[in-house]
């Protein structure tokens, strides 16, 4: 077996085993009322095999980014594939350092989901070993990525604990305005990670399937007022098209449910090369999300937060806020070294410009600006608990436009290859 | 503290000001891309010319200068020479002094176009093409006319015919 | 309305003081048990007075941590309008006034029109940058000189409210004698690395102070940040240009006073064999290497006169890669771009007899400033005129269509033997296929029929000097970059001082028999409990960890 090949093995692995832990994590917390247990005794003796599973994980995942790394002669984190299941990977020893510190148990029940989101997230892309190209030939691609990963992970914990802090506290039970709408916006956040799972799902269903169809595109660009140069391109669907890209015509449509054509043509402002394609797939996800959340809702009968918020209880509300706080705190030095520091020293030595203003660029600085407002809001005007929760919910949202939304929505000096 | 409190809050605020103000007025005006407009001075050059002299704008000095960037490759550049001959003809007892820069051509190509031309007003050589990245010439040819008190009154792109020369000229020289 | 500032304990505190500055006891909110706000550690700030006028009032909304906030919030929301299209900066040399409506539509004319296709460079843009930066100066000051004042006279019995208002506190009984309890306590915190003040029966301990400036150091090293970004362009700190350079040629760098001479640059792709199996399949050819083998001269002598031929001396030499740029005194050369077109340099043709098939002897012909004349055995050929872009105009007559030597052409007078005394015309196109597409014969029959005599050819491959490619160099000086790394590095300093550390105090005081402990961190309150909680297990009082929580953290 190659090495590649073991390393593909160890990513496979390392997934269905952080799919485990996240069982054991909600066995261990929801358990604790079953019948014929001693509470206590029950969480520790879980607490232990959940933890130790997660772990088993993290070691499987840190296999296949060590032996990826034997392979290919540079750190895996070249495209968007390799920095996101490296991403998942920060995220899991972000975690794994922040439980040690305060030990909860429950902490693994909502930080393991979202790296397992994520990691999930990273499959979707191409997975081929590319060779570095000049630019990234640099020891600061190392330190720079790695960092900033950490600095980030330290931030999806926070949102983490934040979130959790919310569950807590908010009285589901009330019925005013404010805490209606933080029900919603509880609600809106699940909703939206589902959307996520619900992408990530309907991309391996019809790649299972081996769906695809076939668009040709015919744009036409007026040069200098007299040429015109038109060019045909060919757009390649791997899910069924709702939405067929602007002025094109289906060349091969696979029938799906017996649906053999696109039901809408994407409006004229969408006519980027992939406009059309990216836009079928967003409404793919929201469809199945959808899907997904209303089965979700009517097995439980309840908004999920709702039926969240009681297996909280057994955690202090305070302890939370401290813990999203710390992993905040602790985050942030290595953000700002990762992610601006030595990204502008990189700069300054690959292209001569520290700082070239370029999206990516600019997103890691706006990152690193909401957070300082979060510490400022935080350390001199008494934002805590419930304000600073939502801050943290909010940061860890601009951390993910910033490292995936920059790359599908602007693109700049970063652009991965084969993004969706 | 107490005392001293006043002055260095005023130093501090004036230092911010200073310093601000400057930042942002840059940023106003917009530091430019160096491109010399109406009513700059023309940037300094310091070329070889035909005649085996070292050439600068300081030569002409109190001159009205008509500085005219061609090469032998350039069409519309050939046309205007005959007009920018007969008006350094017309014009040089005046104190006008029409400099011809050529861009990036040996001596061997200019020496035979001049003498076949049977231009004698003065040609130098701009080989490495700094004065055309300092006068942020584009296309060719590029006429900056210079008045007498050394500031760039007009600049005119592309071929230059007899009269239009001769109006810029005069008003150079009588403004 | 003038406050009573005066404590019960008989200090005097300035106007705006939470805390007194000695015993500690609030001065508001005297009976609530609400947890004490140690911002400061409840100290006047400076800017706090009693009838501001104008500068108090400048000064007063710069040190306002709001103020701060929307500053730093307004920037934010700036930055992400700047994100939205491309930057002007981003591309060179681009009609911007066309390049967002024919990219973007009408709303890129609208971005471009409110100015925002130059966001960073904005004078609102910048204001908000000085802004920020007088806030950072103000801020701090106002703010770490009462600090600072507070902490280093700190007195150690402090008043009994101040004490069980913190958000860690014990009361409890002792068993023991007061004075020597309290004695006893310097040990098992000195050895968590307390320093320890006693005072009788009361005692604080204190470490980490220096985590306290941390926020003050990354404020400070932003300052230096932020001028140094702000003020680099100014003249002669700065210098941001891109230029070509010729494969074996010395090129002068405009504006200093170095040449550069381009040696080698190549290009290299990855092979197949170092692809990975998926990769390989896609096709992809991916670079390997750009790199531009250079030797950077200085110029001593001679510089800046173009009739002289300057005296270089060789300063350094390099071999620029991407991530390896070439830097000197301050001078940096980056690769950018490359042209692999080659260009002819020179050519060396033999002069032959036609009909007899003598050679006369080779000649160098360089493509600019080519010599004059050659003598070769009985011939003189005097180069008379020469096109590098060889064409014909409208009236037939030879003309050059550009400077570039695409279709170089000599026009020689040669004399000798067989040839009239005025010479005879001879035009010669060094490249085979400008000889075919120009007709060279026809032209010199029509020039006086000398190609039937003699003829110029190139014999072998290395009479010919092609310069294989050229190389696109960044040429940068940026003076200031020197402080832009000293401020970052300051702020780094900063963060890992104030976020890593942190200042924790405990103060104790018996009275009676009655202890009554009070603890204050400046961050990780649950590390603190565990500390509190350790320390008075060692003095022989259990107590829970969660149970010193005197909350505060609450909503």
């Amino acid at each position: 077996m190659s090495l590649l090949e073991f390393s593909k093995q160890a990513f496979v692995i390392g997934f269905y085993l952080y799919c485990v832990a996240f069982i054991f994590y909600v066995i261990a917390v929801t358990g604790k009322t079953w019948r014929n247990r001693d509470p206590q005794q029950h969480e520790r003796k879980w607490g232990r095999i959940s933890f130790t599973t997660s772990t088993l994980g993290l070691v499987s995942h840190l296999a296949y980014c060590g032996t990826r790394w034997a392979y290919s002669g540079h750190i895996p984190v070249s495209n968007m594939y390799e920095f996101m299941s490296f991403l998942s990977m920060m995220i899991m020893i972000a975690f794994t350092i922040v439980f040690l510190i305060y030990r909860k148990i429950l902490l693994g029940m909502f930080a393991v989901p979202i790296a397992i989101i994520i990691m999930a997230y990273a499959a979707v892309f191409p997975q081929d070993v590319q060779p570095l190209i000049p630019s990234l030939k640099s020891i600061w691609l190392y330190i720079h990525v790695t960092l900033a990963a950490a600095g980030e992970s330290f931030f999806a914990v926070g949102f983490v604990a934040g979130f959790m802090y919310l569950l807590r506290s908010i009285p589901f039970g009330e019925n005013d305005k404010s805490t209606r709408r933080q029900k919603w916006w509880i609600e809106f956040t699940f909703f939206s990670i589902i959307i996520l799972v619900g992408f990530i799902g309907s991309v391996f269903a019809f790649r299972a399937a081996g769906y695809e169809a076939v668009f040709t595109t015919n744009s036409t660009t007026i040069d200098n007022q007299v040429q015109q140069d038109s060019t045909i391109g060919k757009v390649v669907y791997k899910m069924p098209p709702i939405v067929a890209p602007y002025q094109s015509q289906s060349e091969s449509v696979k029938s799906f449910l017996g649906m053999d054509k696109p039901l809408f043509e994407a409006p004229s402002w969408m006519a980027g090369v992939n406009a059309g394609r990216k836009l079928n797939t967003i409404v793919w996800s929201v469809i199945s999300g959808s899907l997904l959340y209303g089965l979700i809702r009517l097995l439980i009968r309840k908004p999920i937060g709702k039926a969240v918020s009681p297996f909280l209880k057994g955690i202090a509300a305070d302890d939370l806020d401290e813990i999203s706080y710390r992993a905040i705190a602790i985050g942030f030095p290595i953000f700002t070294l990762g992610a601006l520091v030595f990204a502008m020293i990189w700069a300054q030595q690959a292209w001569g410009r520290f700082w070239a203003n370029d999206p990516k660029e600019v997103w890691a600085l706006i990152t690193w600006l909401f957070y300082s407002v979060y510490l400022h809001l935080r350390l001199s005007r008494g934002f805590q608990g419930r304000k600073a929760s939502w801050l943290a919910v909010i940061g860890f949202l601009v951390v993910m436009f910033t490292l995936v939304g920059v790359n599908l929505v602007i693109s700049g000096l970063h652009s991965y290859a084969g993004t969706d | 503290m107490g005392k001293a409190r006043r002055p260095v809050q005023v130093v501090i605020l004036l230092l911010i000001i200073i310093l601000g103000g400057y930042a942002i007025s840059t940023a106003v005006i917009g530091g430019g891309d160096g491109k010399p407009v109406i009513g700059d001075k023309p940037p300094a050059i310091k070329l070889l010319g035909l005649d085996g002299e070292v050439h600068t704008l300081n030569d002409y000095k109190g001159q009205a200068i008509v500085i005219n960037f061609w090469a032998t490759w350039c069409t519309y550049c050939v046309k205007e020479m005959p007009a920018l001959q007969a008006q350094w003809e017309k014009w040089r007892d005046q104190g006008v002094v029409i400099l011809g820069i050529n861009t990036g051509e040996d001596e061997m190509t200019v020496r035979n176009f001049t003498e076949q031309m049977g231009v004698n007003f003065p040609v130098v050589f701009d080989s490495d093409n700094e004065a055309v990245r300092k006068y942020g010439v584009v296309p060719m040819p590029t006429t900056f006319f210079v008045n007498k008190n050394g500031k760039i009154s007009s600049i005119h792109q592309g071929e230059l015919n007899l009269e239009s020369l001769n109006d810029q000229i005069r008003q150079l020289v009588n403004p | 309305m003038i406050e009573n500032t005066k404590c019960e304990c008989g200090h005097q505190n300035r106007v705006g003081t939470v805390l007194c500055e000695a015993c500690g006891k609030p001065l508001f909110e005297v009976d609530s048990g609400e947890v004490l706000e140690m911002r400061y550690d409840g100290t006047a700030r400076r800017s706090q007075r009693v009838n501001p006028n104008i500068i108090d009032k400048v000064w007063n909304f710069f040190s306002s941590v709001k103020v701060a906030i929307y500053l730093i919030i307004f920037t934010l929301i700036g930055s992400i309008f700047g994100t939205i299209f491309q930057q002007e900066s981003n591309f060179v040399q681009v009609d911007a006034s066309k390049f967002y409506k024919e990219n973007y539509g009408t709303i890129g004319d609208i971005y471009y029109k409110l100015g925002l296709s130059h966001t960073y460079e904005s004078w609102w843009f910048i204001t908000l940058l000085v802004m920020i930066g007088a806030s950072l100066i103000i801020c701090s000051l106002d703010r770490v000189l009462p600090l600072y004042k507070a902490l280093s006279k700190q007195k150690i019995r402090k008043h009994l409210q101040f004490l069980t208002r913190q958000k860690v506190v014990y009361q409890g009984p002792i068993e023991e004698n007061a004075v020597e309890w309290v004695q006893r306590c310097a040990g098992p915190l000195k050895k968590k690395g307390y320093r320890v003040h006693i005072d009788g029966d009361a005692l604080l301990a204190e470490k980490q102070r220096f985590s306290r400036w941390g926020p003050y150091v990354i404020h400070i090293g932003l300052i230096i940040f932020l001028l140094a970004v702000l003020f680099r362009g100014l003249p002669g700190l700065h210098l941001d240009k891109h230029y070509w350079f010729q494969e074996g040629e010395i090129t002068r760098i405009p504006d200093t006073t170095f040449y550069l001479k381009n040696e080698k640059f190549r290009v290299e792709y990855y092979s197949e064999e170092e692809m990975s199996d998926d990769f390989k399949g896609t096709g992809k050819i991916v670079p390997k290497l750009f790199e531009t083998k250079v030797v950077l001269y200085e110029c001593t002598a001679d510089c800046g006169d173009p009739s002289k031929i300057p005296v270089l001396e060789e300063v350094k030499r390099h071999a620029i890669q991407v991530n390896d740029p070439l830097s000197y005194k301050g001078l940096s050369a980056y690769q950018f771009d490359f042209d692999l077109t080659p260009k002819l340099r020179s050519v060396q043709p033999m002069l032959v007899d036609k009909t007899t098939g003598e050679q006369y002897g080779k000649f160098k012909l360089d493509m600019t400033n080519p010599l004059r004349e050659f003598k070769l055995g009985p011939y003189t050929l005097e180069l008379s005129n020469k096109f590098m872009d060889f064409s014909l105009n409208d009236q037939g007559q030879p003309i050059s269509k550009s400077a570039k030597p695409n279709a170089p052409a000599f026009l020689f007078t040669i004399k000798g033997p067989g040839v009239p005394d005025t010479g005879g015309q001879y035009i010669y196109f060094p490249k085979q296929i400008d000889k075919e597409r120009f007709q060279q014969d026809a032209i010199n029959e029509k020039l006086g029929g000398l190609q039937n005599k003699l003829e110029l050819d190139v014999l072998a491959m290395e009479d010919v000097d092609f310069s294989n490619s050229s190389s696109y160099l960044n040429i940068r000086i940026d003076r200031a970059m020197p402080f832009v790394w000293l401020g970052l590095g300051i702020v780094m300093l900063g963060l890992i001082m104030g976020f890593y550390w942190q200042h924790r105090r405990i103060w104790l005081r018996v009275d009676d028999t009655i202890l009554t402990l009070g603890g204050h961190t400046t961050k990780n309150w649950f590390g603190m409990r565990r500390e509190v909680s350790s320390f008075l297990q060692t003095m022989g009082v259990e107590v829970d960890e969660k149970s010193l929580d005197n909350g505060g953290n609450r909503p």
